[in-house]
């Protein structure tokens, strides 16, 4: 088998896996133009003969999206700054110390990665509204969250750490800074990008986040997009085409930064690891 | 005149490990003193502490008089030239040159034009405005000089900063850094595991072993008059020849074995039968006909650069000669060798110390 032969035939496959992968977010933007009938025609057009633009403007208004939206912003911004601020430090010492218990440091917060939500819910409920947090459901959302992904960012940025040299920093404490303004004028900057990429990844999945918000929001003032296209959805509904709009607009933005960003996401990713 | 620099009965250890053993060392204010020694030796370490950047487990450090031993690196007022260089990637040239005045808090202006007066010093006026990523090795090692003239501080710390330059540019570097302490008036502390950096730069060298400092002095006395084998053999390039040997009858002459004995005068008086090792320096070995001079050899290598010649002999253990120019001997010839008896030095066989 020649090599362009087998080249051609990898990229052929490629590009079916992804078609296979990429469908249905294809089959949501379509079905979300279809208008009723359409929607359930046999066999189904793969590409709408009239659009209907203007369903994001109904169900924008009809479901009251921008309350919904605007809580899952409050929510992935507030679970972001959490981690952001509490794991720079945690990833930092990991970083720099390396002994028996910083070891198995590490390993209960993997650990902790492996649990899932579904599984955390019930004792973090439990315990959530015995100290009264329910009463403020967004912050328990938030701290839920925080607590759930802070493993993943600390690991992340962990790694970013370590690929500063410890040199940098001692140059900065023998040219007469503090250990604390070593770590803010030399070590921070140098790790911006990977910190940056991981609390993107982390508001991305906090933005979608579910369970947490299902579970813990009862008020739906309050409640997240998540939840309230979930709440759209009954046993019987037949309007696809709404809730498909919904979905259209819910994971656009999210879509598109990760579209813009992903070549930076993907080299803060493998930038601690290929050193 | 109290030394600028003195460790008195330093000890470091890392957990079981004594990586600095009783370090007896002062430093003159404006000398240039050298610590060199294998890698492990302890030398980094030293330098190190006297940064600031690792705390001694026990005895005293002095900088200009003050007792050093908790003070953070910040208020010991030393600069340090670091391996990698450690240049601040995110920051130009000039940034990188005021990075510690601005920490003091020197207005911009001001720090601005020290960045400029060292820059022309050190020919990096046209480079400014540029990031690390995009200077030569060579320009990145003037900078990380440079940001350590520009404080004037107390002393200049230098952890082996020519390893990462190729052979000429560290030959070329060598006598620059030198100038610039002699300009300066600085006193420097430079850490090399290469024994002709330490010869040809300092005043005073260290020679370090193990955590223990083996001897120190000047460059050409160590050379002269090395205390041990392990110095006799770390200083001088090529190393010196060590020949298992014993007291002969007179007492002012060696018994040495190299395949058959050989009897070699030297100027000191070593007690008959006692088993020692004698020491002579290549070039202190002169080639001369086969049935003349003090002992007869076979040769085995012959390699010639034009300006010398390096002849290494059939014995065991081998010898290596130099001579300077060309010569024509070749492999398989058989020679005689020549030395004064001043130029052997005579080591204990068992505590490797010297004798005479």
């Amino acid at each position: 088998m020649s090599d362009t032969y087998r080249e051609k035939l990898m990229l052929a496959i490629a590009l079916v896996l992804a078609a296979i992968y990429l469908f249905p977010l294809y089959w949501m933007y379509i079905t979300a133009l279809k208008s009723g009938s359409a929607m359930f025609a046999t066999p189904p057009a793969f590409w709408p003969t009239d659009p209907q633009w203007q369903i994001y403007g109904q169900v924008w208004e009809s479901r009251n999206m921008g309350r919904y939206i605007w809580n899952s912003v409050v929510i992935a911004l507030g679970a972001v700054t959490v981690i952001t601020v509490l794991g720079v430090g945690c990833a930092y010492v990991l970083a720099r110390y390396r002994n028996v218990w910083v070891d198995i440091g590490l390993f209960l917060i993997l650990m902790l990665q492996v649990l899932p939500a579904s599984l955390m819910i019930t004792p973090i409920f439990v315990g959530f509204s015995q100290v009264g947090l329910l009463e403020y459901p967004r912050l328990a959302v938030i701290l839920a969250i925080a607590a759930k992904s802070m493993p993943f960012f600390v690991v992340l940025v962990r790694a970013t750490f370590m690929s500063v040299p410890q040199e940098l920093e001692e140059a900065a404490l023998v040219d007469g800074n503090s250990r604390i303004g070593a770590f803010f004028s030399i070590v921070l900057p140098l790790a911006r990008n990977g910190i940056l990429v991981s609390a993107i990844l982390i508001f991305m999945q906090a933005f979608g986040e579910f369970v947490y918000s299902k579970s813990i929001i009862q008020a739906i003032e309050l409640q997240p997009a998540s939840v309230g296209l979930n709440s759209f959805m009954g046993p019987n509904t037949n309007e696809w085409n709404n809730i498909m709009a919904y979905a259209t607009i819910y994971v656009t933005p999210i879509l598109a930064i990760f579209v813009l960003l992903q070549r930076r996401i993907v080299s803060g990713l493998t930038s601690g690891a290929l050193k | 005149m109290t030394p600028q620099i003195e460790f008195s009965g330093v000890n470091k250890y890392y957990g079981a490990y004594h990586a600095l053993k009783n370090v007896e060392l002062s430093i003159k204010k404006g000398s240039f003193t050298a610590l060199v020694g294998p890698s492990g030796c302890g030398k980094s370490t030293l330098l190190r502490s006297l940064a600031g950047l690792e705390s001694i487990s026990s005895g005293t450090l002095k900088i200009a008089g003050d007792v050093m031993n908790k003070v953070p690196p910040r208020k010991r007022d030393v600069a340090m030239v670091f391996q990698s260089y450690a240049l601040y990637p995110h920051m130009t040239v000039e940034e990188n040159l005021t990075y510690s005045l601005r920490i003091r808090g020197t207005p911009k202006a001001e720090a601005r034009k020290a960045a400029e007066e060292v820059a022309a010093t050190t020919g990096l006026s046209h480079l400014l405005g540029r990031y690390p990523r995009e200077l030569s090795g060579g320009q990145r090692q003037r900078v990380a000089m440079s940001r350590a003239i520009i404080r004037h501080p107390k002393a200049f710390l230098f952890d082996e900063p020519l390893s990462n330059l190729d052979a000429a540019l560290r030959v070329h570097m060598r006598k620059e850094i030198r100038a610039l302490h002699d300009r300066l008036g600085a006193t420097s502390v430079y850490v090399t595991h290469d024994q002709i950096e330490a010869m040809t730069m300092a005043d005073h060298v260290v020679v370090m072993r193990a955590g223990v400092i083996e001897q120190q002095g000047r460059p050409l006395d160590l050379y002269d008059r090395p205390v041990n084998k392990f110095v006799a053999g770390f200083i001088g390039s090529p190393a010196m020849n060590f020949l298992p040997a014993v007291g002969s009858e007179d007492g002012r002459s060696l018994v040495v074995d190299v395949g058959a004995p050989q009897t070699v005068p030297i100027s000191t008086n070593v007690e008959p039968g006692r088993k020692v090792i004698a020491g002579i320096r290549p070039e202190h070995i002169s080639v001369v006909a086969a049935d003349s001079g003090l002992m007869r050899v076979a040769v085995s290598v012959v390699e010639s650069t034009g300006s010398m010649s390096y002849i290494t002999t059939a014995t065991r253990p081998e010898l290596a000669i130099v001579e300077t120019g060309r010569t024509d001997v070749s492999a398989g010839d058989l020679i005689g060798l020549s030395f004064a008896p001043q130029s052997v030095h005579v080591f204990d066989a068992g505590t490797e110390e010297r004798i005479g």
